[in-house]
């Protein structure tokens, strides 16, 4: 096990100490919550399933629809009286008491670029993207969180893992909100966030002096002026934000996840998915406010049957273990458990041209969403769509209150007016209502 | 409204035609409303059993719709207020889309007249709708001001039609300029520019507005511009009209290693540098540009782009066939090649995947619908894709353009070993069958081959229906084909494109500037597609030459090059200057010692440092896009990574081999500043750096090592300037 290395501020004996006085045993929170009393209260964990999920093969089955809409699956009751998911949903079936399903949220969104968008800034594109599209118009929820949030202890407030979503930029709020991507599997036995402790063959008082050398020789001008958009100043919070991590213990030893148990580790799934959701723990226990799981390959528009049974399979257990152990350990009344993905399926099964095996298209007039934690009611099923599961019929919200949502819980007040770069206004959510039934 | 007018003061109209119809009255409100919107009843199966073509582009289908189905109770002549129709729409109903129609309002009447005289179809010899106006087509608006545009129809007939009661509006930017439902654009509280989009029927116009810099410029604010040098007349133009002023000339040892940055994805020599500032002759820029064109570094840098652009997934398409497409890549920019010769010779590839590298992209994607859409994205800026499964939502493209354009890939035929992914290692042959048709996605029917806004296409059997379709794209008469190309060039010389995206050309994506545009890729097709003689073009213009350091009435301008935009450095370019720099090799493997990052093939070989700074990885999911963000942890692996803090310490590299020679500790700095960022140090700045040298027990080693670290984690190292 390498000895994780700090360079000002900590010193090595107090971080060993810590590490091994009350981290090995697994659990971090009694520890970095004590070395941060101002930690912030609630945070979020996002599964995003990048594609779009079935909304009929995961919460909203609709088993009386004919053949060509419910599909190959089963609907299947839960733990919760009357509320049914489909089949291969089981283990979630089994804590459904512990999360929320919102049936009901909606948008015009049909294409990945302008969906991704939508739902994960609570905002709609400023002009049509297609597709294949990345784009950024809005603050990311993530970059929002951060902006308005902060970490404790060094540590990036807003994690991807493992790589960025689409639209999980943070437009104007600049660099320092970006996502803090670890590209690394965790699942891997030789694990380690890269890059965040100096080299072995480094001194502490070396790397000081490169650091402070570096200071006084960058001399490249930055334009002070916001709205010239200048990318130096970017790298300038990246860099700020880099020696923050390394000079963190708490950041350091969050990273570790080879320090939890094997049972815990077995539990979560030894996959990369499974891992991640872990590692996704631990920085909450460290005080991050905000992270993403990005899932890909939810784009089903071929191959959904078998998918359903082994990708939607491995989703829900990792899911379900996830919200177990927090709840266990206290910690799901402060933590907001998400799943959601751009959009839901075409509530037909359809074979497009080239494809040999049926799907199911975009759909974003439907769509299921799972909220556990924070304060949102358990066991319960919010708006309800069609009897064929085509549109929203009850209670119908859009991504702007699913997004305001989300700020309340984490304490933001979803009306607030940011201002861009040049000076222009944007409103935090256009529409700040959230989802009542989630409050 | 207004278009019910019109036609009742047509004298001829009014006697024979009932006075509203479903082609000129009602399927444009089915537009407005967002009845036929992609999320209601637009999409493909409808909602709710209601189903009407995207935005309205079939309208028998939606004439059927409405009067035939259901049972005819969306429409009832007898009655219409007991339409469904009218009872959905005006929420009297439950409907999922909410309340859309306001009875009180002018439209319900309209749609209740035209199902009482029983849903009357526009009659088939009526005139046709040939385009759409936008009036007027450019706008200066102060802040805060209101323009209310005017949308016209101009018919076959020659007659002109004011619809714009029935026209969809959008704006660009909404808070640059907003448009209201009825086409009133209002002006934000800040300068900029915004494109209002106006839909009717299938039909789109746009208006641009501009929102000028308030105050006046100085008068000679522009004279950095008045060069004679037509690319910086028209950045003038447009400046002009903005109100914003262009910033002053960049130094020679930016505008140097801009020049190399941009032009070969290499840092300039020391000896470079010297000799470049010591060169005193007037057209020493040129030189040096022409010099950069024959540099063999040229060819791997713009095939490493366009590989980007085509590489193949080795894990889909095979290690080796990725391998020849690359080596075809390269072997295409190393001889120069002409751009229509480079396009003509992929799109028509005959082959093996392990001979001919250019049929590999047919490989890659062996359905018809996959190649057209990438041919068409890549070199006509034309993204048809949302055309397979419905007409392109805000682009004029329909479904049968698209399948259209993909018949022209109906008659490759394969021999060989296909796709068998992950391995795919077989080799596979690429030829033209004498005949092939494509079905039709919705229809099922075979399809004729069409060329984009454009006719039938009769290919003779035992023809290549690509040979055709090459030569349209290629022709002098193809707007979309020279665009793009040079669009793409300006992007990758500027920091950003005239067009960004810089391969979704339309009218509803407007270039900042058409003209200076238009005047490229017409220089480009002039010069017969010589690549290099474009890059010539713009390297060698005063608007590539200007500083990065905004003035008061250009700091917001990130779109119309008042300025040079930073940039930092591609993923390749950036590991080739550190080891450039540091005297050392990378060792890839699948590559022969003592490559660059820029020649590698495949993103097989790995490199932690590509990865990190973004190099693209379509075997991720979701897929890996390059990126020019810069990221904490590119910062940090910079800083910490071992490889690269090895390389500052190996016995044989720089720092260590200056350390022990008989150079003096001002040289050095010197030397390093020249190596890392292509110029001299100032005194001030050399004073700080000599103090690295007396820093009490540090080695001379130590000493280099860490000036050189800390000027490879500056920014003036990553960007270009």
């Amino acid at each position: 096990m390498a000895i994780f290395r700090n360079c000002e501020g900590f010193t090595r004996r107090e971080s060993l100490s810590l590490g091994l006085g009350a981290l090995l045993g697994g659990g971090l929170t009694g520890a970095l919550r004590a070395r941060q009393p101002s930690s912030p209260p609630t945070s979020c964990i996002l599964f995003w399933l990048d594609g779009g999920p079935s909304h009929f093969e995961t919460f909203d089955p609709k088993p009386d629809a004919p053949a060509e809409i419910r599909g190959e699956y089963k609907a299947i009751p839960t733990k919760v009286p009357g509320m049914f998911f489909s089949e291969n949903m089981k283990r979630l079936a089994a804590i459904s008491d512990k999360l929320t399903i919102v049936r009901s949220v909606r948008h015009d969104q049909n294409n990945h670029g302008a969906g991704n968008h939508y739902m994960m800034t609570g905002a709609p594109t400023r002009i049509p993207v297609s597709c294949g599209a990345f784009v950024s118009f809005h603050p990311s929820m993530g970059s929002v969180v951060s902006h308005e949030r902060g970490a404790g202890g060094g540590l990036p407030s807003y994690f991807s893992i493992p790589s960025m979503t689409r639209s999980g930029g943070p437009n104007f709020l600049g660099s320092r909100h970006a996502p803090f991507v670890v590209p690394d599997d965790p699942n891997r036995a030789i694990f380690s966030v890269r890059d965040v402790t100096i080299p072995s063959e480094v001194t502490d008082g070396r790397a000081i002096d490169r650091r402070d050398l570096r200071a006084r020789l960058d001399q490249f001008v930055r334009f002070q002026d916001r709205a010239a958009g200048d990318p130096v100043r970017g790298l300038d919070e990246n860099y700020n934000q880099a020696v923050s991590i390394m000079k963190s213990a708490v950041a350091q030893q969050a990273f570790e996840v080879h320090r939890e148990p094997d049972r815990v580790r077995e539990a979560f799934g030894r996959t990369g998915l499974g891992q991640r959701a872990l590692l996704a723990r631990r920085l909450v226990e460290a005080g991050v406010p905000f992270i993403t799981i990005n899932d890909g390959g939810w784009d089903h528009h071929s191959d959904i049957f078998p998918k359903f049974k082994t990708q939607g399979q491995a989703l829900e257990s990792v899911v379900a273990t996830l919200i177990e152990d927090l709840d266990q350990r206290g910690m799901l009344d402060t933590t907001l458990v998400m799943v959601m993905g751009e959009f839901g399926r075409t509530p037909k099964i359809s074979t497009l041209p080239g494809s040999k095996t049926p799907g199911r298209d975009h759909w974003s007039s439907a769509m299921s969403v799972l909220v556990a934690g924070c304060g949102s009611p358990r066991g319960q099923v919010v708006g309800a769509t069609d009897r064929s599961g085509y549109a929203a019929m009850e209670k119908i919200y859009g991504p702007e209150n699913l997004v305001s949502s989300v700020y309340l819980k984490l304490g933001i007040d979803p009306g607030k007016i940011l201002y861009g770069a040049n000076g222009r206004p944007a409103h935090l959510v256009s529409d700040p209502r959230p989802i009542a039934e989630l409050m | 409204m207004a278009a019910v007018f019109l036609i009742e003061s047509s004298a001829t109209a009014a006697e024979t035609t009932p006075r509203v119809t479903f082609e000129a009255d009602i399927q444009p409100l089915l537009t407005r409303f967002g009845c036929n919107a992609g999320a209601c009843h637009g999409k493909s199966r409808g909602q709710n059993g209601f189903a009407l073509s995207l935005l309205g582009f079939d309208s028998d289908f939606d004439h059927a719709a409405l009067v035939r189905e259901a049972r005819g109770r969306r429409i009832q002549t007898e009655s219409p207020a007991n339409s469904l129709l009218l009872r959905k729409a005006t929420g009297q109903m439950p409907h999922g889309g909410g309340k859309k129609l306001d009875p009180n309002g002018p439209y319900y009447p309209l749609i209740a007249e035209w199902i009482a005289a029983g849903a009357p179809r526009t009659p088939a010899d009526a005139p046709r709708i040939v385009k759409v106006l936008a009036e007027p087509p450019t706008r200066t608006l102060k802040p805060g001001e209101s323009v209310k545009l005017k949308v016209v129809a101009v018919y076959s007939s020659g007659e002109r039609r004011d619809v714009t009661d029935g026209s969809a509006f959008q704006s660009n930017d909404n808070t640059v300029a907003s448009v209201a439902g009825e086409g009133v654009v209002k002006a934000g509280a800040l300068p900029g520019e915004a494109a209002i989009m106006a839909r009717y029927m299938n039909h789109i116009a746009v208006t641009a507005i501009t929102i000028p810099l308030s105050g006046s410029p100085s008068g000679d604010a522009y004279a950095v511009l008045e060069s004679g040098h037509p690319i910086d007349g028209h950045v003038r133009d447009k400046l002009k009209v903005l109100g914003i002023t262009p910033s002053g000339l960049a130094s020679d040892t930016t505008w140097l290693r801009r020049a190399h940055l941009r032009l070969i994805g290499r840092l300039p020599s020391p000896e470079e540098v010297l000799a470049f500032l010591a060169d005193k002759s007037p057209d020493r820029r040129g030189k040096v540009v022409d010099k950069l064109l024959e540099r063999p570094e040229y060819a791997d840098f713009w095939a490493n782009k366009w590989a980007d652009l085509l590489r193949p997934n080795p894990y889909r398409a095979g290690i080796k066939a990725t391998r020849s497409l690359d080596s075809w890549l390269r072997q295409a920019f190393r001889s120069n090649m002409p751009y229509d010769r480079f396009a003509t010779e992929l799109v028509t590839a005959q082959g093996t995947s392990w001979h001919n590298g250019a049929v590999v992209i047919f490989r890659d994607r062996p359905e018809p619908v996959e190649i057209a859409s990438m041919v068409s994205q890549i070199f006509l800026g034309v993204r048809l894709d949302c055309a397979k499964c419905h007409n392109h939502p805000f682009e004029v493209w329909s479904q049968d353009d698209f399948y259209g354009f993909a018949a022209f890939f109906s008659r490759i035929g394969r021999k060989g070993q296909g796709l068998s992914p992950p391995i795919s290692g077989g080799e596979e042959s690429i030829f033209t069958l004498d005949t092939g048709t494509l079905k039709h996605g919705r229809t099922g029917e075979p399809v004729e081959t069409k060329l984009l806004a454009g006719a039938s296409v009769a290919v003779p059997s035992g023809e290549d229906p690509r040979v055709a379709l090459a030569g349209w794209m290629t022709d002098p008469a193809n707007p979309w084909f020279p665009k793009v190309m040079a669009n793409r060039v300006w992007r990758e010389l500027m920091g950003q494109g005239i067009v960004e995206p810089v391969d979704d050309i339309r009218a509803t994506n407007p270039a900042t500037n058409g003209a200076l545009l238009d005047f490229l890729a017409g220089q480009f097709r002039k010069g017969g597609y010589d690549i290099k003689k474009l890059i010539r073009l713009v390297a060698t213009s005063r608007t590539f030459a200007l500083s990065s350091v905004p003035n008061e009435r250009n700091a917001g301008d990130l779109r119309n090059f008042s300025r040079y935009y930073r940039e930092r450095l591609r993923a390749e370019t950036l590991l080739d200057a550190v080891n450039d720099i540091l005297g050392v090799e990378e060792t890839f493997s699948a590559m022969p010692p003592g490559s660059r990052a820029v020649e590698l093939w495949t993103f097989r070989a790995s490199s932690l440092f590509l990865d990190t700074f973004g190099r693209p990885d379509p075997n991720q999911d979701p897929p890996c896009e390059r990126t020019s963000d810069s990221t904490t942890p590119q910062v940090l692996h910079l800083m910490n990574s071992p490889a690269v803090n090895g390389k500052f310490s190996q016995e044989k590299a720089r720092p260590a081999a200056l350390a022990a020679s008989g150079e003096t500790n001002e040289a050095i700095v010197d030397k390093a500043y020249l190596l890392a960022y292509g110029r001299n140090p100032s005194g001030k700045e050399k004073a700080e750096a000599l103090k690295v040298f007396s820093v009490s027990g540090k080695t001379r080693k130590a000493a280099v090592e860490d000036l050189f670290w800390a000027l490879l984690n500056t920014p003036e190292f990553v960007f270009v300037d």
